[in-house]
Parts: structure tokens; sequence; C-alpha cells
């Protein structure tokens, strides 16, 4: 049984890598297919736009929260380099246009909220129907503490 | 105030002013930083919420994305009220409202989600109805509809995989499930009011593929960043020894240690 417990990822992660393929081999089945360049090209750009911009995000964060004791040189060139990386190259994906980088950025936004929703819901009705579970009385959580004095009686 | 207008500084500058508000805010309770997180908030929203009031849904996309929050705040508002009356009023210790609302809570959640379906059903209104609006617009219901479907039947399995009779749980889950499934199919396969299959499809191909990519992008810099610091602290130098206590020292700690002890001794007595 605790072998199980302990493998519980694997066929779980199974199963969703399993489902979002169909989910995508359904919409290929009824889209007559897409050609597969096109995607790899709208990960890649997806890819390089959301890493300038998280780590511009992560920059400014780290900026706002400097303190002496902090080691900031490292992050703070470190993060700046990063971001102008992913910036530069999804700028140039989308041959220098800046509108196109803010129509994708917003694009990135409405993805984030509604994948933030979706979790939100489901993780809250799980919360709710878990906290709800009536257990059996537990006679230790009745018994009250001793303050640490502990008589022990031997028997002979 | 016509500035406000520039979705670089009606939108992005308050969202960049907005990370900074999150940078402030980590900071140490005593800094004066964490005392002006507060207004910094407030200022990045209002510079937001005028952004939106002055322009239309067709401006710009920033302006379409405000448009499409706005329609989805109720539903989303109404999951997430739903979840937090339901959980608050169980049967666990946490749990100050009153039984009786726990049923609401459900039918408040569930509700959230039917109206996301009812939204399919009927003609969307003109700011989500043209143009990048209603790109934007289903790009959210896809991505909304994917991962309920992915994670809610993670979480159901995960019940399944944990024991201990969770039927309960996993039954919901798996209905959930469905209920996303069944209307991802529907809008992939005949579409919805005002949305062809085909447009579907594109956004599915298009920005579902690119919203995949953006996942893996922000998760490859979250790990850049912890490495950033991960090295930044194995270059830090290593604290000076510490030299040990001299004689003063020693009957200082050696006189409070007495203190304590006799006072604690008197207590027990």
């Amino acid at each position: 049984m605790t072998e199980q417990r302990e493998s519980w990822w694997g066929p779980v992660a199974l199963l969703m890598l399993l489902l979002a393929i169909s989910m995508d081999l359904f919409v290929w089945q009824v889209s007559g297919g897409v050609e597969f360049s096109s995607i790899v090209e709208r990960i890649l750009l997806g890819f390089t736009l959301a890493f300038g911009i998280t780590s511009f995000a992560l920059l400014v964060v780290s900026i706002g929260a400097i303190h002496r004791h902090v080691r900031w040189k490292e992050q703070v060139v470190g993060l700046f380099l990063l971001a102008g990386l992913g910036l530069s190259l999804s700028n140039w994906q989308m041959n220098g246009s800046w509108d196109a980088m803010r129509s994708e950025g917003v694009m990135l936004f409405s993805g984030i909220t509604a994948a933030l929703a979706a979790v939100g819901l489901v993780f809250g009705l799980l919360l709710a129907l878990v906290t709800g579970r009536e257990h059996v009385p537990d006679p230790l959580l009745d018994m009250e503490s001793t303050g640490g004095d502990v008589s022990v009686e031997l028997d002979d | 105030m016509s500035d406000l207008s520039d979705p670089w500084i009606g939108f992005w500058l308050p969202i960049a002013l907005l990370c900074l508000t999150i940078g402030f805010w980590l900071t140490d309770r005593k800094d004066s930083r964490r005392k002006i997180s507060a207004v910094t908030f407030f200022v990045s929203i209002l510079v937001i919420v005028l952004f939106g009031a002055e322009t239309r849904g067709g401006d710009s996309s920033e302006t379409a994305l405000l448009a499409v929050l706005l329609h989805m705040i109720v539903p989303v508002s109404l999951m997430a009220i739903g979840t937090l009356i339901a959980t608050f009023s169980g049967p666990s210790p946490v749990g100050p409202l009153p039984r009786g609302l726990r049923p609401l809570g459900f039918m408040m959640a569930i509700s959230g989600l039917v109206w996301i379906g009812l939204m399919l059903m009927s003609e969307p209104p003109d700011a989500i109805a043209n143009g990048i609006g209603e790109t934007i617009w289903g790009a959210w219901v896809n991505v909304f509809l994917s991962v309920l479907v992915l994670v809610s039947a993670l979480a159901g399995s995960f019940c399944i995989m944990m024991g201990d009779e969770r039927n309960k749980e996993a039954t919901t889950l798996a209905m959930l499930t469905i209920a996303g499934g069944w209307m991802f199919y529907e809008i992939m396969q005949n579409g919805s009011e005002g949305l062809e299959a085909s447009g579907w499809h594109e956004i599915h191909w298009e920005q579902m593929m690119f919203l995949v990519g953006g996942l893996i992008g922000s998760i490859v810099a979250f790990m850049a960043f912890i490495g950033l610091v991960y090295m930044a602290e194995k270059r830090a130098p290593d604290p000076d020894v510490v030299s040990p206590l001299t004689e003063e020292e020693k009957a200082v700690v050696d006189a409070v240690l007495r203190l304590n002890l006799e006072l604690e001794g008197s207590e027990n007595d």
C-alpha cells in the first residue's frame, strides 16, 4: 500500500497527458488538421514572450524588495539580462512590431486569468468537499494535557 | 488625462507598478516601502480603471482584455464566493458559517460554470463579439475549459489514488471533468452563438498553442530566477568565526540562567 501511495503521480500525470493529447487529436480531427510547423512557431513565440515578461516582472519585484542583507547584484543583473534576451527574441520573432508584442502579451494575461479561474474552481470545490468529511470522533483529541507531569505505575 | 488612453501608460505602466507593489509589500514591516505599497496598489488600479473608462472595446487589445475580464467577473465571483461559503459552512472547526449555507455555496460555484455555458449559447456583447475582443474571449473560454478538464481529472484521480473512500469527492470532480469536456466538445464541433466552429479551431491552434509555450516559458523563467538566487547565495562569503565568550560574558550568561531557573523553581513550588 505504501509503495502504491509513493508512485501516485506517475499514473495521474499519464492520465493528464493522455487527456491533453486526446483533446488536441479531437480538435485536429474536426478542424481537418493544421501545419505542424505553425504549431511549433506559436509555442516558441509564447515561450520567448512569457520568458521575457516573467523575467521582467521578477526583476521589478526584486528591485522593489531590495534590502541591505540581500545579494542583489547577481539577481538584478541576471534578471535584467534574461528579460532583455526574452523580449528581444520575441520582438525579433514578431519582425520588430511592438504593437504585436502588446497584443500577444494581452493574450498571455487572458490565458493566466482563465487558468487561475479554472484551478481555483477545482481546488476550491475539492477543499470544500474534503473539509466536509465527517470523521469518527477521536478519543485522543478529547484528552486534556497534563502540562508535562506524568506518573508511571510500574507493575511488580 | 488624454495620455491615459495610451496603452503603454494606461495599462502596461500600472502592471509594472503592481509588480513593484509586490516587491514593496515583501519588505520588512518597519520599512517605509511597506507602508506605501497600498498607495501604489490603489494608484495602479485607478489608472487601469481610468484607461478602461477612456477607451472602447475596439480601440486596443488591452481594452478588449478589460472588457472580457469585466464580463467574466460575475461567473468567476460566483465560483470563488460559492467555494468559500461551502468550505466555511462545513463541519470542520474552521467553519464559522451556518451549516445550512453549504448547499448554497455548492450551487453558487456550479452556477458560475453554468453561467459561462449560457454565455456560449447567447449573442456576445459588442466589445467581445468581433476582432481582437472575440479572439481574447475565445482564448479565455478555451483555456478555462481545457484547464478545467485536465485539473479536475488530476484532482479526481488523486482522490482515488489516495484511498480512504473519497468517492464523493472523486465523483464530483469527475462530473466537473465531464461538464467541461462536453462544453469543449460542443464549441469545437458546433461552435457557439456568434463564433463558428472554424473560429474556435483557429483560436485553439493559434492561441492555445501560444499559451502552452507561454506556460513553459514562465516556468523556465521562474527556474532561472531560483538559479540566480542560488548562485548569489553560493557565492556569499562564509560568516566570520564567532570568538568564544569572555569571562565577563560567561558570568552574565550564568547569572541570567540562574535567575530563570530559580524563577521556574519557585513557580513549580
